[in-house]
């Protein structure tokens, strides 16, 4: 294993011109490389416009998704790198899994680590699990795994069934009703430095094979944990399946249900009812 | 030194009559309404230039401009100019929490006289600016010199123009009040039916209101207006029966703008006093307020109703003063929607709902419909939000003293948030 320490957050913009220009050619096993960034701390004003396009609370402690803007860029530094079996372009994300150890206090120094696993198979293509790890005064406090499905390829021989999976229950009853306004994509990819096209316009999206822009799934995440605020445990896993793409603009439902201490939520469209996220909310 | 309490008593109240959204009020500011129905209670009691203990009221809708709306209303009306006032704002609760406050502080000795009222616009509606610009207008405001002026505004887009128009709808569900009042209508089965037929009554009882006289003394003609402009007469079930619903979705939709109360503009205040202040200027004890309760339910995650609450602050109240549901000769339980009345009506007399919900060993049971809203309610005068509380006071206030010494009425006012406040008064 080879771990490299950056001084500074990978150049997003440039990374995602990258990954274009380099999207052919790839293959091979998954990179045994970790990249990492020491000593992280959260510029407050930054905090501040990510509080409010998720609309969660601005508070002392980070929104349980914040540290995945941390470790997402060192993400796509690795997702990018020659070495990486898989064209980000085209890349999606379908499975998002975070666990929070404590809560983090918005002023402490945080250690990041990323890394990529589970080369898996998956009846339309192949997956790979992204992952994360973030500590605070050497503790580990918050971890993730991000699973993309790269349509198309192929795992290596002898990989698993990619897993990919979270069930939930009914949850028969509305809860909330949003208008998810159609410049979502830009203004979460502005807080995020997701600036993935396929969020961006309809014009960039169409070129990717979608009609219209998408929201990012970490922003619908988000956005639904928001809605939870004050009623979810303090140390928690959070685990979310993307579904259909959201395309924006749109209405689309909440529903909640108390499920073993947590939560099962969806989020659906509102005339359709076709799913974007399902997931498990529960205390760890 | 814990002092004696005692009963605060309704003198009487004043309204404007109630206007349909962009009608006859159409101009008028929350300041304007709310002062000019002060200024009918001081004529109506005598009040010019007297002080009176305290004046609260609020309002729902209301701008920025209008922190201190109530004290400013104080100040254009004819009352002293020495009287304190503050605001308050309970959604629809308003009014009846008001009157709450005034009735407390009477009760503790604090003041001896008060004004509660409400006040609200849906036609002079406060619009924000877009929260992009305001932002960027912030920034402005802060800059210190030129140059981080030029910069802030830099920051300026087309888009930006579009006011952030206030919507009918609860901020953590995005639902309007009446698609959260459909989901508790199905819920509870309740019919197109007799919705229509609470309707058609509620504009019949407060028409036969007008006609005897009986709001001769609690309203006060304003720009034109002399009875409520929502109130119709002549409507009737065969008319009703062809509105479309408006609220919830397919074969089980019920909701109607008939059944459902319009967007209304209007004002009412009222006039609480303690018995010897009543006596020493020689004015009647209409009724007194014996107790009042609030409750709140968790209609975002809890599956409860958003409208449900008075459901459960109706049990708490009667526990408190040893009496049950049906020791009423009237009940007052605000029209926010047909469907809202017949499912409060209805989970009381559910043994399952009385137990799980309410923690109760029996249901609560039913009322005698024959005692509900007698003069007619918000279906039929109208809803301007906070203005409702102080309607219902007043109007229940004359109603038990028309009955004689001795007359209970309850008073059930649900709210946006999930909150509900009821309150109890006797003649």
């Amino acid at each position: 294993m080879t771990r490299t320490v950056l001084d500074a957050p990978p150049a997003m913009p440039a990374l995602f011109a990258r990954a274009a220009l380099t999207a052919r050619g790839r293959g091979g096993e998954l990179p045994d490389t970790r990249l990492a960034r020491l000593g992280v701390e959260v510029d407050p004003a930054h905090l501040a416009d990510y509080a409010r396009v998720c609309r969660f609370p601005l508070a002392d402690s980070l929104p349980v998704t914040y540290p995945h803007l941390l470790a997402f860029p060192l993400q796509v530094a690795l997702m990018t790198d020659r070495a990486f079996p898989l064209a980000l372009p085209g890349l999606v994300h379908v499975r998002n899994q975070i666990e929070q150890l404590a809560p983090i206090g918005t002023g402490a120094a945080l250690d990041v680590e990323v890394w990529a696993e589970r080369f898996a198979g998956h009846v339309r293509g192949a997956t790979v699990d992204l992952c994360a790890t973030v500590s605070a005064g050497g503790a580990e406090v918050w971890r993730s795994r991000s699973t993309y499905l790269a349509r198309g390829a192929t795992a290596p021989d002898g990989a698993p069934d990619a897993d990919v999976r979270v069930s939930v229950g009914e949850l028969e009853r509305v809860n909330a009703r949003w208008q998810v306004p159609a410049d979502t994509g830009r203004r979460y990819a502005a807080v995020s430095g997701d600036v993935n096209p396929i969020h961006l316009s309809g014009v960039t999206a169409k070129a990717f094979g979608f009609k219209r822009a998408i929201a990012h799934g970490m922003w619908v995440k988000s956005r639904t944990l928001a809605a939870l605020a004050g009623r979810l445990p303090e140390a928690l896993s959070v685990d979310v399946a993307f579904r259909k793409p959201l395309l924006l603009p749109a209405t689309v439902t909440l529903s909640t249900e108390q499920a073993e201490a947590g939560w099962d939520v969806a989020v659906r469209d509102a005339k359709a009812g076709t799913e974007h996220l399902l997931g498990r909310i529960r205390p760890s | 030194m814990a002092p004696q309490t005692r009963k605060a008593a309704i003198v009487g109240g004043n309204r404007i009559p109630f206007a349909r959204s962009n009608g006859a009020y159409a101009r008028a500011s929350n300041q304007d309404m709310l002062t000019a129905t002060l200024d009918g209670l001081v004529a109506r009691f005598g009040l010019q230039g007297q002080q009176v203990g305290e004046v609260v009221a609020g309002a729902v809708l209301k701008h920025a401009r209008d922190f201190n709306l109530t004290r400013e209303s104080v100040l254009g009306s004819r009352l002293s100019a020495a009287t304190p006032a503050y605001d308050v704002q309970q959604a629809c609760g308003t009014g009846l929490e008001a009157a709450v406050l005034v009735a407390n502080k009477i009760a503790l000795g604090q003041v001896e006289s008060g004004i509660a009222g409400g006040v609200d616009t849906t036609s002079d509606a406060p619009m924000a600016l877009n929260e992009d610009i305001r932002r960027v207008l912030l920034a402005v405001n802060n800059a210190k010199t030129l140059q981080q002026r030029l910069k802030a505004l830099s920051g300026i887009r087309p888009g930006q123009l579009i006011p952030e128009v206030p919507r009918n709808a609860e901020p953590r569900t995005g639902l309007a009040m009446g698609d959260h009042a459909a989901i508790t209508a199905a819920e509870w089965e309740i019919g197109r039916e007799e919705q229509d037929e609470l309707t058609v009554r509620s504009h019949q009882a407060l028409a036969a209101a007008y006609d005897r006289g009986f709001f001769d003394d609690l309203v006060t003609p304003f720009l034109g207006l002399t009875r409520d402009q929502n109130l119709r007469p002549d409507t009737s079930l065969e008319k009703l029966a062809r509105l479309k619903p408006v609220f919830g979705q397919g074969e089980g939709a019920t909701m109607t703008a008939g059944n459902s109360t319009p967007l209304t503009d209007g004002a009412s205040a009222v006039l609480l006093a303690s018995d010897e202040w009543a006596a020493e200027h020689d004015l009647p004890v209409l009724a007194h307020l014996v107790d009042a309760q609030t409750a709140a339910v968790d209609y975002v995650h809890g599956g409860e109703g958003l409208l449900m609450a008075p459901a459960y602050a109706v049990p708490v109240l009667l526990a408190r003063n040893g009496l049950t549901l049906q020791d009423f000769d009237f009940y007052e339980v605000h029209e926010a929607f047909a469907s809202t009345v017949l499912a409060t009506l209805k989970v009381w007399e559910s043994p399952e709902y009385c137990k799980e919900k309410l923690g109760l060993d029996a249901p609560l049971g039913s009322i005698d419909r024959a005692k509900l809203n007698v003069h007619g309610s918000s279906l039929a005068a109208g809803h301007p939000f906070a203005a409702t509380g102080g309607r219902i006071v007043a109007t229940l206030a004359k109603t038990l003293h028309e009955a004689g010494p001795g007359k209970r009425g309850l008073i059930s006012i649900c709210a946006a948030g999930g909150q509900g406040v009821v309150a109890i008064l006797e003649s």
